[in-house]
């Protein structure tokens, strides 16, 4: 009965936040420059055209006008149809405003499920390639403070969160990929294709978890029941794998969730770096294109995942330790 | 079901290993990228493509260049810089001025579409008479123009009601793709997809890469190549980094560092050519200030061109006159205007802002990511401007914004200054100073001049091929010198890289390549 409640309340307020991110990005896009009437029709047609297709796609109504009836179509599950891709998903611009094919556009939704799984493999490639490093790591530095595998952790994690992404993505490639031909790189023609991008978000996650996961390993052995164990007869690796790292576990899964948005922007670079076919390459292409329905489309799926994310987190952590409320 | 800590902690292990399974399969970590024998070649441009497949509905330089590898022309112009003004022949075997209004091609036989249909004279007729009409936004045509199928290999081109002379297409000849009447008759399929009778066809369009395979019918042979893969890449860094690790066999547009790297790597080649592209500066003529043909050549008196040579490096070649030197009727223009303060301060003064006091604040809008050195170049030109007195604001945006802004329109253009090249691939010199410069098209600039009009359309009406160089040379070139609508900054240098395995190309200096004798080892 808690859960069920628990998870009313949070739709509520997470439809409240995807309700808002909508109306910013719909308002935001509306008042940047860029015409999307021009773009359609393409910079050699005459002003007429122009405002016949601002008239058509209902671009000169007041912005709340627009905004509710874009709710209404959102309602339906249509998250419209794109400006300048057709269905081959291909990347374009300089099209004629006369363009016979353009009823052939792609629709938004289909273009974003068709990156996202690109997407969600690389995020989980460098989820895992970072949960490798930093957990052994973060739990050591949290057992031993002060010595030397809390110091490590603390190199590492300043080293990683220090380099920028697109140098080390350039740099990785130079070495693994062009000198050493032990990774491919650029595209994507197999799961291969996603390590070394997946190293390269990797290392934006790793600092965090790192400083988390230390930090607290180091404050649950300081905890009453922890220093007690002992007296119970537990031993100490007992005492480590059973009770302290599942405890040590929740402020790293909330953070996970935090996470997600960081590698999200993440993959934005990342993807535009190694030219990785995912949602990433596809709201970079969007934009440089001012294909409004694309972006508008990516931000609110992006805040649906976002929230949703956050609200299982929440569960799995409750589920976990019963005593925390949200 | 009972979720409880060590569940969650036992399934997330197990799914993590399940995750991580195929990442220890060590397969995966030798397999370096290399194109191999046989295989198709992959291409990476710096453009996208427009997705309407009508070769006359766009102007976008990459999607030119891939219609060279899938439609015929009726003549190629290598446009070499010792010899710009020759042909030859591919779908016409014979080209002949009838009368000033006639122009025939005998037309090659045995030649077939992809789709399998034949080629014969109808297809040229509903090419010409389709693309020629105005309304078509390529515009590359002089004009309208009917077609008489003498009989299936003959066809005659008759610009008299168009009311422009019919050797214009001599040279155009070389840039106007030839398409299926079958496909011009079912606009639909035009767009849908390309069919040409060139040497390779289309397969399909997979994300951002369109697949080309050889096209078995192909009137001189299969080529050794079996495909082409045409990928948009647009980052130069990544082309270079594909290209150094096998992902690529070829890519464009590099600037100077990047041929630096691809130099030392070794293992490659490149291909260097002054290429048929000038790179200018557009003045919006239509309104104030530059509507004032002394303050325009009081700007272009503010500019160093050497400077932006220096910046430009090896992407870079000298200009004195408003088309490549590859192009029909190019010479360096005696009164092209070169720096020199002092006449700039002169002319300034005699337009009534001494000294740039009075002038309204000016923007120059220029493009990154797609031209190189764009951005460096125009804060160098924007810094002499301003020295001289103009006020000079300098708008940089991404090419998407910048496309939308290019063009002229009624009260003028957006900016003041626009940065643009001007790239086709015909010696033909009215694509750029027509299209251009006079009213009846004036794209970017907007210019409206009398005096140009009549020096163009006597440039044009000229039939004698000698004579109209004469023209070019001595009337357009000196006149523009004077009017300045737009100041040619230099030629641009297009640099190609591949791997050495791969001979047999050859690269048009507008960038259309050709590949039917090409191999890759």
């Amino acid at each position: 009965m808690f859960v069920l409640s628990f998870l009313l309340r949070r739709l509520l307020q997470g439809s409240l936040i995807i309700l808002l991110v909508t109306f910013i990005i719909f308002t935001l896009l509306r008042v940047v420059p860029g015409d999307p009437a021009r773009l359609i029709v393409g910079g050699m047609a005459p002003d007429e055209v122009v405002a016949m297709k601002a008239k058509e796609l209902g671009l000169d109504r007041p912005i709340p006008v627009q905004f509710v009836s874009y709710l209404g179509t959102l309602a339906t599950g249509d998250l419209g149809t794109s400006f300048v891709r057709p269905k081959s998903g291909a990347s374009l611009g300089g099209a004629a405003f006369d363009d016979q094919t353009r009823e052939e556009r792609a629709k938004v939704l289909d273009l974003i499920l068709a990156t996202l799984p690109m997407t969600l493999q690389l995020a989980m490639v460098a989820l895992v390639i970072a949960l490798l490093v930093a957990v052994p790591l973060g739990t050591a530095g949290g057992l031993y403070p002060g010595r030397w595998p809390d110091k490590l952790a603390l190199a590492l994690g300043s080293l990683c969160v220090s380099t920028p992404n697109f140098w080390l993505g350039i740099v990785l490639t130079l070495f693994l990929s062009v000198k050493l031909k032990f990774l491919p790189a650029i595209g994507y023609r197999g799961f291969s294709y996603t390590i070394l991008p997946a190293i390269v978000l990797a290392v934006e996650i790793v600092p965090f978890i790192l400083r988390t996961l230390t930090v607290s390993v180091a404050q649950v052995m300081r905890e009453e029941f922890i220093q007690l164990a002992p007296i119970r007869g537990l031993s100490r690796s007992r005492t480590i794998f059973s009770h302290a790292l599942g405890n040590s576990a929740i402020p790293l899964i909330n953070l996970l969730g935090v996470q997600l948005g960081m590698l999200l922007g993440g993959v934005l670079v990342i993807e535009f770096i190694f030219d990785y076919p995912g949602l990433g390459l596809l709201t970079i292409n969007a934009v440089l294109q001012r294909d409004f329905p694309l972006i508008q489309g990516i931000a609110i799926f992006i805040s649906v995942m976002f929230v949703a994310i956050n609200i299982l987190v929440d569960l799995i952590a409750m589920t976990i330790d019963p005593r925390l409320e949200y | 079901m009972e979720f409880n800590r060590r569940a969650f902690l036992k399934s997330s292990a197990l799914a993590g290993v399940a995750v991580g399974l195929p990442v220890l399969n060590t397969a995966f970590f030798v397999d370096p990228a290399h194109a191999a024998d046989g295989k198709a070649l992959n291409f990476m441009s710096a453009e996208n493509l427009t997705g309407n497949w009508d070769p006359s509905s766009h102007t976008t330089l990459a999607q030119i260049n891939l219609e060279s590898f899938v439609f015929g022309y009726l003549t190629r112009a290598p446009m070499r810089p010792d010899n710009p003004d020759e042909l030859v022949m591919e779908l016409a075997t014979e080209m002949k001025l009838i009368d000033e209004h006639t122009l025939e091609f005998k037309l090659r036989e045995g030649v077939t579409f992809h789709d399998g249909k034949p080629f014969t004279a109808e297809d040229v007729k509903a090419t010409f008479e389709y693309a020629s009409q105005p309304d078509r936004p390529a515009a590359w045509y002089p004009g309208t123009c009917e077609v008489e199928v003498v009989s299936d290999h003959v066809a005659r081109i008759k610009t008299d009601k168009g009311g422009y002379p019919a050797s214009l297409f001599w040279f155009l000849s070389a840039f106007l793709p030839i398409m299926s009447a079958k496909d011009v008759a079912d606009p639909k399929t035009l767009s849908a997809r390309p069919n040409g009778t060139g040497a390779f066809k289309f397969v399909r369009q997979d994300g951002n890469t369109t697949v080309l395979e050889a096209f078995d019918g192909f009137y001189l042979g299969k080529p050794t190549l079996p495909g082409i893969n045409f990928n948009f890449v647009g980052d130069a860094t990544t082309r270079t980094l594909a290209l150094l690790n096998g992902e690529a066999d070829l890519i464009e547009r590099l600037e100077a560092e990047q041929v630096q790297s691809i130099e030392e790597a070794g293992g490659f080649k490149l291909n260097k050519a002054v290429s048929v592209e000038n790179k200018y500066l557009w003045f919006r003529c239509s309104k104030a200030p530059f509507n004032d043909p002394r303050l325009r050549k009081a700007a272009a008196h503010a500019i160093d061109r050497t400077v932006l040579l220096d910046i430009l490096g090896v992407s870079g070649h000298a200009s004195k006159a408003w088309i490549s030197p590859v192009k029909f009727g190019y010479v360096d223009t005696p009164n092209y205007p070169e720096f020199d303060p002092e006449e700039c301060q002169r002319l300034l003064a005699e337009a009534g802002f001494p000294k740039g006091e009075g002038l309204p604040e000016l923007e120059y809008i220029t493009s990154v990511g797609f031209y190189p050195k764009t951005k460096e170049y125009g804060e160098v030109i924007a810094a002499m401007l301003q020295e001289q007195g103009f006020p000079v604001k300098l708008n940089v945006m991404e090419v998407a914004a910048w496309n939308e802004r290019l063009y002229d329109r009624p009260g003028g253009g957006p900016g003041h200054m626009i940065d643009c090249g001007w790239s086709t691939g015909s010696p033909e010199p009215d694509l750029v100073l027509r299209t251009h410069f006079h009213s009846s098209s004036k794209r970017i600039c907007g210019i409206e001049d009398k005096d140009l009009d009549a020096v163009l359309d006597k440039e044009r009406n000229t039939l004698d091929p000698a004579a109209r160089k004469a023209v070019i040379q001595n009337e357009v070139m000196p006149m523009l010198a004077e009017k300045v609508p737009s100041l040619s900054l230099f030629t641009s240098v297009f640099i190609h890289a591949m791997r050495n395995g791969l001979d047999g190309m050859y690269f048009y200096p507008n960038g259309m390549m050709d590949a039917n004798k090409a191999t890759l080892a």
